[in-house]
This record gives C-alpha cells, structure tokens and sequence, in this order.
C-alpha cells in the first residue's frame, strides 16, 4: 500500500504540473518575456543557458540567476511557485548527486568529520556549490520560457529554425499525449489504490504494474489514434497554424541584443 | 448566425441530388473485418440515423464518410467524385472536403486538445488558413450561439461532460459544413444537454443540411431523422422510415436495439422487449 | 541518466549533439519513407508513454538519476528508428518542461538512451526472440533481457561520458569544471542503480507489456517480429533491415569524429594546458594534475587504456599517449562496437528470415 501511495503521489504531483504548465496562463499575461517575440524568447533564453554552462565561476552563474529571478519578476511569474515546484525538486535531486563531491574532491580541508575519516574540502565545497547554481540556473531559465510562451508558439519557432515538420508535429502530439497519458494514469491509479486492500504480494504487485501499464499503453494508442484522426477531420495537414503573427519589432531586436550581451559578458568574465 | 443552406452535389435529376454512394465497402482493422459489403445512398439534404448495437459498424461507417478511412474494397464516392487517399494527397481538396464535412467523435476528450475553449473552436477555420479577422469572428459568433462564450479561456479539463460536448460540436459548427456525422451525440448527457442537441439537430435539419446521426438510443430518432439505416455486424440490416423500423419488434431485438428481461411494475413480473432507458413509466399491456 | 546542465563540457555537449544529430538524421529518413501519418501519432505516443516511466527516477549520489526508460516497448513496437525518434521526443520535452535533463545536454542524453538504448535493445530482442511465434514465451524472456542490456548500456555510457569529465576539465587548481566524479566513482554509482533496481524496472516494464500485447493487441508486435506479414498492415510499418545503410554511415562517423572532435575542440577551448604533456605524458603525472589521487586506475582499465596507447608510434603528438585520451577511444569505440554489433545481428537475423521463408 505503501508503494501504491508513492506512486499516486508522484502522478498526482506530476498532474498538478503538468496542468499548471501546460495551462498557458501566464503566457497570457502582459509582462516582460511575453512582450518579445517568440523567436528572441527562445534564442535568448538558450543564450544564456548556454552562459551558464559556459562560466566557470560561482559569481557569474550566480549573477545570471538573479538575471533569471528579475525576467521572473517581470513577467508575472510568482518565485513562490517558482521555488516550490522548480528550486526545490531540483536541490533534492542535485543536492543528493552533488553532495559526495565535497567530501571527495581532494584539496584543503575545510570541515572535518567522524575523527578525520570524513572531509569536506573547500575544493569540493566550490564544485559542489558551482554544479547546483548552474542546474538551478538553467532550469530556472527553461521553466521561464515555458511558462511565458505557449506551446504552440514554442514550436512554430522552433518550425522558423528549420526543424522538420515531422519532428514539430510529432512535439505537438507528445505534449497533449503526455497529458492525456498523466491524467488516465492518476485515475487509474486513484481507482487501483482505493481498490486494494493491504499489501500485496512482491510477485503479485509486479504482475499488476505491469498488467496497470498495459492497460495504460493499449488506452493511449487507442486513444491517440482517435486523436489523430479527430486532428485530420478539422484540416490538419502536418503543419501548425496559429492566430499570431510572428514579426520583429524594434524591441524585440533591443531585447535580443540584450540576451546576447547579458550571455556574452558572462562567459567572458566567467572564463 | 445564420446557417448556410446545404446546395453540394450537382442535381443529377430535380428530385435526387446524390450526395454520398456507396458500394460493396469493406473494412478491416487489423484483419478484423468491421464492414463487409455494405452499400448505402445518401441523399443531400436527408437525415440519417444509424441505428446500431456496438460493434455493428457505426462508427467505422462515419469515419469513412469522413474519409479519415478507406474502404479496403468497394467504392466511396462524394458528388460523384470517388475518394482515395491520392485524392487527399492535394492540398486543395482536402481542404475544401474538411470544410464540407464534419464529423464529431463520441469521446469529446478526443476532440478537445487546444489549451483553450477559444483555440479548439478556431483550430479548424486556421487549419483552412481563413484570414486572421474572419477566424476571429466566425469563433466569437460560434461561441455565442453555442452558449460557451464565459468558457473562452478555460481548459478543456476543466469542463463538464455537457461543456466538453457542446464545445466539440462549437469546434465543427464553426466551419459550417453542410454535412454533419455525430457519433453518439447525446450519450452520457442529462437530459438538458440531449434536448438542446436535438434542438441543433432540427435546426441543421431546417437548414437543408445534411445529418448523419449514429446512435443506439432508440428515444431519439424520430425527432431527428428522417430515414433509419440499421446496421448489424458490418452490413446494411434495413432502412426506412422512423416509423416502418421501430414497429419491427423482431429486428431490433436482432440488432441488439432492445432486449428483454423480467422486470416489475404495477405488481406484476413480466418480460418483453423494450428500449433501454426504463425512465419511460407505465408502458401499458 | 538525465545527465543536467553544467555537468558536461561544451566540447563534450558538442560532440555529443553530433553524434545525436546524426542518429535522429537517419531515424527520421527511416520513418520518412514510410506511411507517416499513421506512424507519427504511434511514436508520439510511445514517447508520451517513455515520458512518463521515466518520471519515477531515483537519485544516484555520484552519478545522476536511476530509472527505468521505456524504450525497450518503443523499439519493440516501432522498430528502432521509431523508438530513437519517440525517446528523443520524450527527451525534449522533459528538458523544456521539467528541467529534467539540460538543454546543452540534451544531445548527450539523447544519444545515451534514444539511440545506444534504442539499438542495444532492439538488437537483443531480435536476436533472443528470432524464429519464435507472436504468442511465444521467448519473447516476453526477450523482452525482459534487451530491457535490462539497454538500460545498462545507457547508464554505462553515461557513466563514462561523466566519469571522463574530471581528467579533460578542470581549472589550475585541480577543481573538476563539469562533473566532478572520476570514473571510479561514476562508474559504480551509475551501474550499480542501474543493475539492480532501474535494469529490473525496465526489464520486469517490458516483459509484462509483450505479455500482455501477446494477448490483447498481437499485432502491434508484428513490425518487428521478423514474420511476414499476411495482410497490408496500415498501422505498423513493416520494420526490415533492407538499407540500414544511413544508420551504418553515421555510426562509422560517429566512431571516427567523436574522439576527435572532443580533442580538437578541447583544445580549442584549452581545457587542458600541451605542456602538461609536454613529457611524453604518464597516467601518474595526469593524475597528479587532476583530481584523482594516482594509483587509484582500475587496473583493468589502465592495461585497456595502454592497449590503445601503446600502437602510437613515436611521431603521434605526445597527448596522444594519455590516459585520457586512451579512456576516450576506448569509450567512444565501446559504443560504437556495441552499435556495430547490434546492426549485424539485425542483419544476421534478417537474412536468416528471409532465406527460411523463400523456401
């Protein structure tokens, strides 16, 4: 029962995402990233993603992240749901990996431990420290992007870069499959854990995950073809169409100078 | 907003304007065979139900219809154009069929895959690459008309049963096609819900278009079609008038249309055949 | 093994993207030519499915995450130009939405699980189920074994990629720039998360999906069964092995480029000072530069590393004699072996099929 319990709290956790992501509220509001066109957004955004992993000092990286929490700011997306759902997954996640690197990177020991056996360096201190920023960094440019740019947007620009229109359309299906898939999951699994009752048996509990993933797959390619089909009925023909039109104005040419300053003075004073 | 009379096919004589012919079609999912050789004319302007248990064929029959299909053997033919893929391989068609005929699937959820009410119902018009203003306002007037104007911006996993049902039909009604296929449109609906798809359906009905309805809800048809095809295992059982198909007791006990089981009322146990919604009270003996 | 921002050098991120970019190159010209528009939704929904198996992930201290992938059903289902496209899919949507994987990595993570998981398992399964009927046992056992390889030999390569890290990149004074585990360390922790529970998890997840379409949806495993088919299949292509030839090339790149491209462009970034190996270079004195206390080399990997050293002849640059540099080919020609091998076993099988049947 236990297990049933991590798993729905896992799905229903990744629902509640997957809606608030995939709800395309925020993108809706006036604020600084949606004021750009979709393109610079996204050429931007991944400039300095790439600053990131380009910069070598702690300073720098955490630098861009202050950048990252003021486009936040700007652009109407709360830092407390940033933090919850964002910030704090990932230091569980990078936290655990990155932890071992400050006991063992060798260098000048800094904390001493367990009589002399267990050493944090200051070496390892700064990796450490440096690989969570960046992560965090990163994401937290990702997540802005996302969350300030509908879907269908992300994807007509990534069209304007060339990306094939099979690899566009196949995107455009997964992310409302995906969603489509989370949410029969959580009420398979809703219905499957108030079904059981007590612990079941190793073997058993593995004959029906596996018998709950069939289930799940069979529904989602019924389901999908249904989709597809239902798609082409209403003139679909491969490519995405969207109301906006897609045209630079001047600031979007000053915001993406901007971008590729902000980008290329960090790399440069963090090499 | 007004509808669009239906005027498709070429008047082959003044009386008979052949809108869909069908010949001898056969279809198989995965050499299953689920229509055999099924042959049907569909007159513009006529309405249809498709009475049929499930797994008669129903659905499979309005996805060919719809050329989301094609028939393995037989011939399909659209104002006496005969449909194959190579056929929808050209933009203009394609288009232009899309537009003509409409279908709406049984599972809304199906239908539903925009973030928003207001991007569903204007998915279909940018598909057909309408300018950006007559998108605009053939959707808002849609979203009036269907009464889902205060859903513009919610969510399709945010909608009711009834909500997702009419938000469906908003995203066919928009392009104003002159033939609608409904699969099961009033299924699962409260009886509100029913009543004012039905109201749709007469008003289509008015408006000389032409609607195909698949439903096993016997209560229902004589209030939207005019003519009664019964399907069983994948052919053409019967067709007639509403009245001609629901007095023949036989065949829609055959076609799995009613059944019969021992029930009470009045005091007494008895068993005969009747139609599945048991809500109709005191049916007299 | 969503291997996050940061934790790999942009060389290595580069190179990596190569070879990735390659791979869903070939995979996508595969698919092209076949009934796309009924394909496109299948893979879109394998990968929406891999999307969310590989959502329960562990963290492995040392390493990165453990999980199973979901890719064995992919190449199962849609062969493996389908399951590179549907896992790469997944991939990227988990990078955008959940930051699940970085975005200068994705090339990198694409190339561990999409394609080296995609081949490896798809080559077990055809070689362990090969002349078994749709409903047979053999296959579910198939199943279960090319999951467990695939997701092992993902990690592994992972493992090395990040493992490496540590001896190309680090600053004057010794501290990693990327990741910071060396080898010894990554490698465990990466392998031994994936041997036991994440291997398990694929193989028990792909093992009960055969099962279980055996009985429900038989014919969603015919693509790939090497039976011929009786009847026009609209939904499932046939997957044949008839002009692999595209998948062969841009292997046979990816073996030649990749050690050079992760040396020219790291010495283009001067990851790594020449006169470091100015004397004709030692693993001890590496080591003594890097993080790594010398002595510590698995001794295995040590002799494997001179195996490759050892041939260079004199004239070669002196870093060629490294120990890194003989980790890296040793690495890059891991992979590209197990590629090789998994395409002539393909081969190998589908010429076996094709002479029982025209008989």
């Amino acid at each position: 029962m236990s297990r049933g319990f991590v798993e729905s709290t896992i799905v229903s956790f990744s629902r509640a995402l997957s809606r608030a992501l995939m709800s395309e509220e925020i993108a809706r509001q006036p604020g600084l990233l949606q004021s750009l066109d979709p393109r610079v957004r996204l050429i931007g955004l991944f400039a300095l993603v790439l600053a990131v992993t380009l910069s070598r000092r702690l300073a720098i990286v955490l630098a861009l992240f202050l950048a990252a929490l003021l486009l936040a700011v700007f652009s109407r997306v709360s830092i407390g749901a940033l933090a919850k759902r964002v910030w704090l997954v990932v230091l569980a996640f990078t936290g655990v990996i990155a932890l071992p690197a400050a006991f063992l990177t060798p260098g000048r020991p800094v904390v001493v431990l367990a009589g002399g056996s267990l050493r944090i360096t200051a070496q390892g201190m700064a990796t450490a420290a440096l690989l969570i920023a960046r992560v965090e960094t990163a994401v937290t440019f990702t997540t802005l992007l996302v969350l300030c740019t509908p879907w269908a947007h992300v994807l007509k620009a990534l069209r304007s870069f060339r990306l094939p229109q099979e690899a566009i359309a196949m995107l455009a299906m997964t992310h409302r499959y995906v969603f489509l898939l989370v949410e029969t999951a959580s009420q398979m699994f809703e219905s499957r854990v108030s079904r059981t009752v007590g612990r079941l048996p190793g073997a058993e509990q593995r004959r029906m995950t596996a018998r709950t993933a069939g289930v799940l797959l069979s529904k989602s390619i019924d389901l999908s073809q249904d989709v597809y089909l239902a798609m082409q009925s209403r003139g679909f023909r491969g490519d995405i169409r969207i109301l906006a039109d897609f045209r630079l104005k001047p600031w979007d040419y000053v915001g993406l100078l901007a971008f590729l300053c902000a980008g290329g003075v960090a790399v440069w004073l963090g090499r | 907003m007004r509808w669009r009379r239906g005027r498709l096919a070429r008047k082959v004589n003044h009386n008979l304007a052949l809108l869909f012919e069908l010949q001898d079609i056969g279809f198989e999912y995965d050499c299953v065979p689920a229509l055999r050789g099924l042959s049907l004319q569909i007159v513009e302007g006529e309405s249809i139900a498709l009475l049929g248990a499930n797994g008669s064929g129903k659905s499979t029959l309005l996805r060919i219809l719809n050329a989301l299909y094609f028939p393995s053997h037989g011939s399909l033919s659209f104002c006496g154009r005969r449909l194959t893929p190579q056929l929808f391989n050209q933009d203009a068609f394609a288009l232009s069929f899309r537009r003509q005929v409409a279908l709406v699937f049984q599972n809304p959820d199906v239908q539903l895959f925009n973030p928003t009410v207001f991007d569903e119902v204007a998915f279909g018009p940018l598909q057909l690459q309408w300018p950006r203003e007559q998108v605009l306002s053939r959707v808002n007037a849609t979203l009036e008309l269907m009464n889902i104007a205060h859903l513009r911006d919610r969510p399709p996993y945010r909608l009711s049963g009834g909500e997702k049902k009419r938000v469906a039909l908003a995203s066919v009604v928009v392009l104003d096609p002159d033939v609608l296929l409904l699969d099961e449109p009033t299924s699962t609906l409260d009886p509100r819900s029913q009543s004012q798809i039905i109201d749709l359906i007469q008003d289509w009905k008015g408006a000389s278009k032409t609607v195909i309805t698949a439903t096993h809800q016997l209560e229902i048809v004589e209030d939207i079609a005019g003519r009664i095809v019964v399907l069983e295992e994948g052919k053409v059982a019967a067709t007639g008038t509403p009245a001609q198909i629901l007095s023949n007791q036989e065949l829609l006990v055959r076609a799995n249309l009613v059944h019969a089981h021992r029930h009470s009322h009045g005091g007494l146990t008895h068993s005969h055949p009747h139609l599945h919604s048991h809500s109709k009270h005191g049916h007299e003996h | 093994m969503h291997i996050p921002d940061g934790y790999l050098s942009p060389s290595t991120c580069a190179t990596l993207y190569a070879g990735a970019i390659a791979g869903w190159y070939a995979a996508l010209e595969r698919v092209k030519r076949r009934l796309l528009s009924r394909f496109v939704p299948l893979i879109s929904v394998f990968a929406a499915f891999a999307f969310v198996v590989m959502m329960f992930n562990l963290p492995l201290p040392g390493g990165t995450t453990g999980h199973a992938i979901g890719v064995t059903i992919a190449a199962i289902v849609l062969g493996p130009s389908g399951a590179i496209l549907a896992i790469s899919i997944a991939l990227a949507i988990q990078a955008l939405f959940f930051g699940d994987g970085g975005i200068t990595t994705l090339g990198a993570n694409c190339f561990n699980m999409a394609i080296v998981g995609s081949l490896v398992a798809y080559g077990s399964y055809r070689l362990i189920s090969a002349g078994s009927s749709l409903s047979s046992k053999r296959r579910v056992v198939a199943a279960a074994i090319a999951g467990y390889l695939a997701t092992n030999a993902a990690a592994f390569i992972a493992a090395i990629e990040l493992g490496l890290q540590p001896w190309l990149f680090h600053n004057a004074v010794g501290t990693p720039l990327y990741a910071p585990y060396p080898l010894r360390i990554a490698l465990p922790a990466m392998m031994i998360g994936h041997l036991t529970f994440a291997g398990l998890a694929e193989a028990v997840i792909s093992a009960g999906l055969v099962a279980y379409l055996q009985v429900a949806d038989a014919h969603l495993l015919r693509g790939t069964s090497g039976i011929p088919a009786s009847s026009e299949d609209l939904l499932i292509p046939r997957v044949t092995a008839t002009s692999p030839r595209r998948l062969w090339l841009s292997v046979a790149l990816l073996m030649l480029l990749t050690p050079v491209g992760i040396l020219a462009a790291g010495q283009a970034w001067s990851e790594w000072s020449p006169t470091e190996f100015a004397v004709a270079g030692s693993p001890a004195q590496i080591a003594g530069a890097g993080s790594v206390p010398s002595g510590t080399i698995p001794a295995g990997m040590q002799r494997l590393a001179n195996l490759w050293t050892a041939p260079f002849p004199a004239y070669a640059p002196t870093f060629v004699k490294s120990a890194a540099f003989g980790y890296l080919l040793s690495a890059m020609f891991g992979v590209g072996f197990l590629l090789t091998l998994s395409l002539l076993v393909q081969r190998y099988v589908e010429r076996r099929r094709t002479m029982r049947y025209s008989r």
